[in-house]
């Protein structure tokens, strides 16, 4: 045979091995992910003038390098490349998690609003406010704005926003001899009109399994579930508000008024909007793009303002958006922001960002996109964009803002909530037990936190 | 023993000095990545159960620090009424379904191996292609079949005047149930196969002559003698059902009832992953791994019983046959016939008979 192999492993060596694999288990389970916080060291600098910048973009929006070669042609000095990761939860969150927990990542990242202050508790984003980011302040939509803001720190920038509105079938809301509704009260009455025109037609559907219209129905009616006071966390969420709304759904699902089988968007949903069992959603701008998915759909929807809660809270609501923000390991923030800045705010920028990522509502004050000024044949000709979401971005509820256990607070009011199905569980004591869990949520996190009342 | 053979011996354990350490050298691939994909998480992941985390100010940006717990995330999970009643539900959901299903594999192999069966190549490769199909892909496939508006399924049945709920809050478990069943069937009739391949054709040519019809043939040689395949597929089946994970992670989409604690492994996943509470998600995942340890330890000791007599039974009669086997010998080297001695061996044999039809009462 050949020259004497290596010796092989011995028994004795691979005990060895396991001894020391399972001491680099400890290890790593010892260190703790996110415990340095950038935002407490030095500023990073500019690169010096001449020097050529490379920045990358981890972001779920398709064709997104095609808005950065936009940019790279008329920087030569500022290069940033995107990278495609899956969606939030889907598994992009996690990418980004694992990356910033091994010191590494982009320089910029995709966040949902909603998930700002889950990042800022794995101390994952750089406060841009640090490096300017508050001159930029008065270009953006003040509701997402404040979404992004914290502790005196700006952790991230709009890129696009969800401002709701109502779509609906035009024909059947005429065959239910029903208008779109301008309060709840009115939406009810209409959810009753059009049950009486089949036995499987319903208005709209109220999905138990996604608590996110639920959170934006409460957000427009002027809720404040998360406060902060001092050092310390206040949850709200069995304010009279919010219970007027559980016991407004709670009402319409007891009287079958609702189909709370599956959420909107979902296979089924789209079944039975086609063969126009659901006449409307209330949803949000970028739900215009998943309507126009709808089988034969066109030229029979079209957009009503959002009802609204009568006399109190606000003209509108909002659903999902996302922004773009600078992670705790960037190289180059300051040009990062830069770009960002461009790319949030420019009419080439906003352009851009619609014509090849299909981005949500742009957060910019003063101009939503080209595409955007014009009528959808789509939706029945109609100009909807102007007439119903230009009033909606602005007749927001700004003293909204989420926490840092987003995620467990829709999982546990989606846990509660399909109780409501499974055993009759009121929504108002729905909402109540979520709370408790969410509490607790914070607590495991090692926050402090307390209950409002 | 005496010198003799010792410098035999002295050869041979060279030889054999080389044999042991092929194994290993051959095994060095598979246990590099047995340690770094198995081991290490597993051993991280008890340490992680015991660790939570301290953070100050609003967002930890103040400090963050990560401490010994003790037992607290295994209280945490052991409390949490969810992660207790989705261990309940699998447990429900394994003491029906394991059974139809092994029942149902175990039919499908008998017919398969039956002498009258016609195609048994296209049909078993037919049983088995579901397995073939991923876990995600079969039921995103299914949930097409239970939404109502999309499942032709349900438009039939709505049809004759029937209002079927696949998805509603009692009869979802049972549609998972249909599309696990539906997956794993074909792949534990194949085990089943095997072993049945592995009869020997005499016993069934002795069966014949004994004038035993098929299901006499099934139900008195062919079952007994699969037992240990149907063990190992009861088994891992157990397991596979504290698992689950993929069909109610996909369903839950069109699926109102199933929350993300719906299964055990659904509610580390939600706790890890969603809720970045790696402590408690560990201590979760730790406890899956002990129930389905007791579980499958409890299946087997349960099952290990009259084997193990038979077992026992086995042996003495090995002893027997030795014992018989030396008086032969020392017989044969002192006096010539043999054949007078062949009886008793043979009467073992009838023993070993008499047994299977013990284990089969």
């Amino acid at each position: 045979m050949t020259p004497p192999s290596p010796r092989p492993i011995s028994r004795r060596q691979l005990l060895g091995f396991g001894i020391g694999a399972a001491a680099t288990g400890l290890l790593a389970g010892c260190a703790v992910p996110g415990s340095t916080n950038v935002n407490k060291a030095g500023v990073i600098p500019a690169a010096a003038s001449g020097e050529t910048v490379q920045i990358t973009y981890w972001a779920w929006l398709k064709d997104l390098q095609k808005v950065c070669d936009v940019w790279n042609a008329k920087n030569p000095h500022i290069q940033v490349t995107a990278n495609w990761i899956p969606g939030g939860n889907s598994g992009g969150y996690q990418k980004m998690y694992s990356a910033l927990a091994a010191g590494g990542g982009p320089d910029i990242g995709q966040v949902e609003l909603r998930q700002i202050p889950e990042f800022m508790l794995a101390n994952g984003l750089v406060d841009l406010a640090r490096y300017g980011a508050k001159d930029h302040e008065s270009k953006y939509d003040e509701a997402a704005w404040a979404q992004v803001s914290f502790v005196d720190g700006v952790y991230g920038i709009p890129q696009d926003t969800g401002p709701m509105g109502f779509y609906y079938q035009t024909a059947l809301l005429e065959q239910a001899g029903g208008e779109p509704p301008a309060t709840w009260d009115e939406w009810r009455e209409l959810a009753d009109k059009v049950r009486k025109t089949g036995p499987q037609n319903y208005l709209e559907v109220f999905p138990v399994a996604d608590a996110s219209p639920f959170a934006a129905y409460a957000q427009q009616a002027g809720a404040r579930w998360f406060k902060v006071d001092g050092d310390e966390w206040v949850v709200d969420m069995t304010d009279d508000k919010t219970l007027m709304v559980a016991d407004f759904f709670d009402g319409c699902i007891d009287d079958k008024l609702v189909d709370t089988s599956a959420g909107a968007y979902t296979p089924g949903w789209y079944a039975s909007a086609a063969s126009g069992k659901i006449a409307a959603v209330t949803s949000a701008s970028w739900g215009d793009a998943l309507i126009e998915s709808v089988q034969g759909g066109e030229g029979k929807w079209k957009v009503a303002k959002m009802q609204t809660w009568g006399d109190t809270g606000y003209g509108s609501s909002a659903i999902g958006g996302s922004t773009a923000a600078v992670l705790a390991n960037a190289k180059h923030p300051e040009e990062a922001l830069e770009f960002i800045t461009w790319m949030t705010t420019s009419k080439e920028g906003i352009d851009a960002m619609i014509k090849y990522c299909g981005i949500g509502w742009s957060p910019a004050v003063d101009y939503i996109g080209k595409q955007r000024e014009q009528p959808s044949k789509w939706f029945s000709g109609q100009n909807y964009n102007e007439e119903v979401f230009v009033p909606a971005s602005k007749e927001q509820n700004i003293d909204w803002s989420w926490s840092p256990v987003t995620q467990s607070a829709f999982t546990s009011l989606q846990n509660q909530f399909r109780r409501k199905l499974t055993s009759g569980l009121k929504l108002r004591d729905a909402v109540e037990l979520a709370q408790k869990e969410i509490v607790q949520s914070f607590k495991d996190k090692g926050l402090s936190v307390r209950t409002a009342r | 023993m005496s010198t003799q053979p010792n410098t035999a011996f002295r050869t041979s354990t060279k030889a054999t000095r080389a044999q042991k350490r092929a194994p290993w050298v051959l095994l060095a691939p598979f246990l590099a990545l047995f340690v770094l994909t198995f081991i290490i998480p597993i051993i991280s992941a008890l340490f992680q159960s015991f660790t939570t985390v301290d953070r100050k100010g609003l967002f930890g940006e103040d400090g963050v620090t990560g401490r010994f717990a003790g037992f607290d995330n295994y209280v945490t999970a052991l409390n949490d009424s969810g992660f207790v009643a989705s261990i309940g539900r699998m447990l429900l959901f394994g003491i029906v379904q394991v059974p139809v299903m092994i029942i149902a594999c175990t039919i499908l192999a008998l017919l398969l191996e039956s002498a009258s069966a016609r195609w048994p190549g296209f049909f078993r490769a037919i049983y088995f292609m579901p397995y073939g199909v991923p876990g995600v892909i079969a039921t995103i496939l299914w949930s097409f079949l239970y939404v109502p508006g999309l499942s032709p399924i349900v438009a039939l049945l709505q049809s004759i005047g029937l209002q079927p709920d696949f998805l509603g809050a009692n009869s979802v478990l049972w549609s998972i149930a249909n599309i696990v069943t539906w997956t794993y069937t074909g792949y534990n009739m194949l085990i089943i196969v095997a072993q049945l391949k592995s009869i020997p054709g005499e016993v069934y040519e002795a069966a014949k002559m004994d004038g035993a019809g098929p299901i006499q043939v099934a139900w008195r040689i062919q079952i007994p003698l699969i037992a240990p395949a149907l063990v190992l597929t009861t088994v891992f089946s157990i397991i596979g059902t504290l698992q689950l994970f993929a069909e109610p992670q996909i369903l839950s989409t069109v699926a109102p009832a199933i929350d993300t604690e719906y299964t055990p492994n659904y509610a580390a996943y939600t706790n890890a992953f969603a809720f970045n509470e790696y402590g408690v998600a560990s201590a979760q995942a730790v406890i899956i791994a002990l129930a389905a340890f007791i579980l499958s330890f409890a299946f087997l000791a349960l099952t290990n019983r009259p084997p193990k007599e038979e077992r026992d039974q086995r042996k003495r009669a090995k002893k027997d046959g030795l014992e018989a086997r030396r008086a032969l010998q020392t017989r044969a080297s002192a006096v010539r016939p043999v054949t007078s001695q062949a009886a008793p061996s043979l009467q073992g044999g009838s023993g070993l008979h008499n047994e299977t039809k013990g284990a089969d009462a």
